[in-house]
């Protein structure tokens, strides 16, 4: 009873042969071959290479397989396969967008709709409690009031601006929800950038600090704001982070209002800006209720508005002194005991 | 048995179930998803309850996928994902019957 | 006399195969927790196959469960999930030595001992699967009262060999050799896997050849090619016939109390009455042979 078709893993830098076949066999499928992907699971009948799956991190991508193949057992073999490599390189939850018309194929292969982009993309994840769960336990913060605030930050560092945006839109509401990017790919760790947070933020009263999480601004909801650098934002996704917000998150926490400062230096925050203004307050079809969003003027210093990357500039060359009027007390401290050495040995 | 680390066991093919453990502070949470889940969803749940107490799990997060799997394999992928999750290598087989 | 024409493969990790291989009726199902199980998967393996052998679902089909050798990590787990899970019989791999058997027989009782399982219960069945272990193949035939069967595996024996799988040539000897070592020693022999899964008729050409040579079946790894088998095993009509014949002569013998059978005027002894018996048992089994 076993059968001939034989699944292992591949790493496309390293193995030629294979890189080739995958990429034919995506061309056949009419996939692009999308650079990134760290690891494959294929499948071959004898020679011949029949399906493949790719994982970035913990987001699935270039998932193929020929047509004579589809519909049976393998591909659900092949998705098994992948969420064990994805666990055996540290990732639990899997991730996967696909246009609406093959969700279908991935809701039979154990993924859950977490939202979509209509007409255009769904992103899914393979667990059936992952955003339930992280719902329910956003619910037990939940403040009941006319108007309740949501700010979102990856704060690297935590600046004047933070504080002062955070603290405009406290006044404003009723309760302020705040939020730290959880990615670890910014020079300041999470867990500084949290710390930072929760220094600064002392004396409003009206706050929340919440952890972040995968469901909002992550590899997953916005996987392309991770690779800016190599210049695809265009290709973004913002909509599907944006209706994660809308559609998961503030109805747990009865968020009415999203704040944002404006985004004078970086294209893709400021992309970000724009497309929220459409995907949270605009009608969308599926979607939950509207939020109004709003633009909170950067505060300034010296006639120049106050941006965490101008601090990472100074922090590069070295100049703490133009640092200590951009950023809270806390924030100088750890920049100059933990991150001067730090960049100091890295250059 | 303590569960120390997130661990899997066995596939979404049919006749067979996927299974997620981790460790977890709170009491047991169970969740099981299955395409026979108005049928046997109870009786699933009782073999899992059953297995869990008898090895003596008493906190963390189990989901289930269930494809249709016989209760035998319920109870084997099951067992499967807690050993690993535990680190536990050595059987009791007696025990696990 | 229990038939043992088909002995199907069952990849002990695959739970959609085990929960449904009873379902093609084979003579016998080997659970395998060698070589179709990852490293990653072996534990898991063990547990199902433990489990499922306490199912009803293989009642009266032999269980067999290929375990890993005993001399790697595996192979004493393996042993204790399949003793203590109740499997008729353990498919000891790569037997070279007859030590080999007589080491496993050793496990095997301390198990069925300390599981309060009939010490004796277990039997064992060894795979030859190397040139060493054709050249012993009578020792390892003889090495235990519990071994039922030995098994020719092609595979690795050909890589042992230094050459590969063809018209059935590289396996003149090894079939022989193995065949004669069970016959001596009163045990069964099975033949090699036929891989191809889409040769019907080179499969069919095997079978016709191994069943001239002697042996009493085969190892298969597809569910299709177990009807194809039986149906090469069953009799015909003139064989039934024939069978029906001598088996109401060695009655008739018996109850008239006469120490000597005849049929149609002629002598028939003991090997003919116990032949005619397995063809019987075999058209019961799977009917007459359909052409």
């Amino acid at each position: 009873m076993a059968e001939d078709l034989e699944f292992y893993t591949v790493d496309p830098d390293d193995e030629d042969v294979e890189r080739r076949d995958i990429k034919k066999l995506l061309t056949e499928c009419g996939l692009l071959y999308e650079i990134g992907i760290e690891a494959f699971v294929v499948c071959r009948d004898g020679e011949k290479l029949v399906a493949c799956a790719g994982l970035q991190q913990n987001v699935i991508k270039d998932v193929a397989i020929l047509p004579d193949y589809r519909g049976g057992a393998l591909s659900l073999t092949l998705v098994s396969e992948v969420t064990y490599l994805a666990h055996s390189r540290g990732y639990s939850t899997l991730y996967v967008y696909t246009e609406p018309k093959n969700a279908e194929f991935f809701r039979g292969c154990g993924f859950y709709d977490l939202v979509e982009m209509p007409d255009t993309v769904v992103l899914m994840e393979n667990t059936p409690i992952g955003i339930k769960s992280y719902c329910k336990q956003l619910q037990k913060h939940r403040v009941e009031g006319a108007k309740i605030g949501c700010v979102v930050a990856n704060a690297n560092p935590f600046t004047y601006g933070h504080r002062y945006l955070i603290e405009q839109a406290a006044k404003e509401c009723d309760w302020l929800h705040l939020f730290m990017v959880k990615e670890d790919v910014s020079l300041f760790t999470y867990q500084d950038r949290y710390y930072l947070a929760e220094e600064n933020i002392q004396g409003i009263p009206n706050l929340t600090l919440h952890a972040g999480s995968q469901y909002m601004v992550s590899r997953a909801t916005f996987s392309c704001y991770f690779l800016k650098d190599q210049g695809i934002v265009g290709k973004c996704h913002t909509a599907v982070d944006l209706l994660m917000f809308r559609n998961h998150i503030a109805p747990a926490l009865g968020i009415t209002h999203r704040f944002v400062g404006t985004e004078p230096f970086c294209a893709t925050t400021n992309k970000y800006n724009n497309d929220m203004m459409v995907w949270l307050q605009d009608p969308v079809r599926g979607a939950g209720p509207a939020l109004d969003v709003v633009e909170i003027p950067r505060t300034e210093y010296g006639g120049t508005a106050i941006s965490a990357s101008e601090v990472r500039r100074h922090l590069r060359s070295g100049d703490l002194d133009r640092i200590r009027n951009l950023v809270p007390p806390a924030t100088y401290e750890l920049l100059k005991t933990k991150y001067v050495p730090l960049v100091q040995a890295g250059a | 048995m303590e569960l120390k680390q997130e661990a899997l066991a066995g596939t979404l093919e049919s006749s067979d179930l996927f299974i997620r453990v981790s460790p977890s502070e709170d009491p047991l949470e169970i969740a099981i998803e299955s395409e026979v889940i108005h049928q046997f969803g109870e009786q699933i749940r009782a073999t899992v309850e059953e297995v869990l107490a008898h090895l003596g799990v008493t906190r963390g997060v189990i989901v289930i996928q269930d494809k249709g799997a016989l209760d035998c394999t319920i109870r084997a992928r099951l067992q499967a994902a807690v050993m690993r999750a535990a680190g536990e290598t050595k059987m009791d087989w007696e025990a696990l019957k | 006399m229990k038939l043992r024409r088909s002995m199907l493969f069952v990849p002990g990790a695959n739970a959609a195969s085990l929960s449904t291989a009873f379902l093609f009726r084979p003579d016998a199902v080997m659970f395998d927790l060698e070589d179709a199980v990852s490293l990653r998967e072996k534990d898991a393996a063990r547990l199902l196959v433990f489990h499922t052998l306490q199912q009803p679902l293989y009642d009266g089909i032999e269980r067999v469960v290929r375990i890993n050798p005993l001399d790697t990590p595996f192979g004493r787990d393996d042993l204790e999930a399949s003793v203590r899970g109740g499997a008729d019989t353990i498919r000891l791999p790569k037997t070279d030595t007859p030590e080999q058997v007589q080491e496993l027989e050793a496990a095997v009782e301390e198990i069925e001992r300390d599981c309060g399982r009939a010490v004796g219960s277990t039997h064992l069945m060894a795979a030859i699967e190397s040139a060493s272990g054709v050249v012993n193949a009578l020792a390892i035939a003889q090495a235990s009262p519990r071994i039922t069967g030995i098994a020719l595996a092609g595979f690795d024996y050909v890589m042992d060999m230094q050459t590969e799988r063809g018209d059935g040539t590289e396996l003149f000897y090894a079939r022989c050799a193995v065949l004669h070592a069970a016959r001596a020693a009163r045990i069964d022999a099975f033949d090699v896997v036929f891989s191809n899964l889409d040769d019907e008729e080179g499969f069919l050409k095997e079978v016709a050849l191994i069943k001239k040579l002697g042996f009493n079946g085969k190892s298969l790894i597809n569910p299709r090619q177990i009807e194809l088998l039986h149906n090469a095993y069953a009799p015909t009509q003139e064989e039934v016939d024939y069978a029906k014949r001598v088996v109401a002569a060695a009655k008739k013998a018996e109850k008239q109390g006469l120490g000597v059978i005849a049929l149609g005027g002629k002598m028939i002894d003991g090997p003919v009455v116990d032949n005619a018996r397995r063809v019987l048992d075999k058209a019961a089994a799977s009917g007459l042979r359909k052409e």
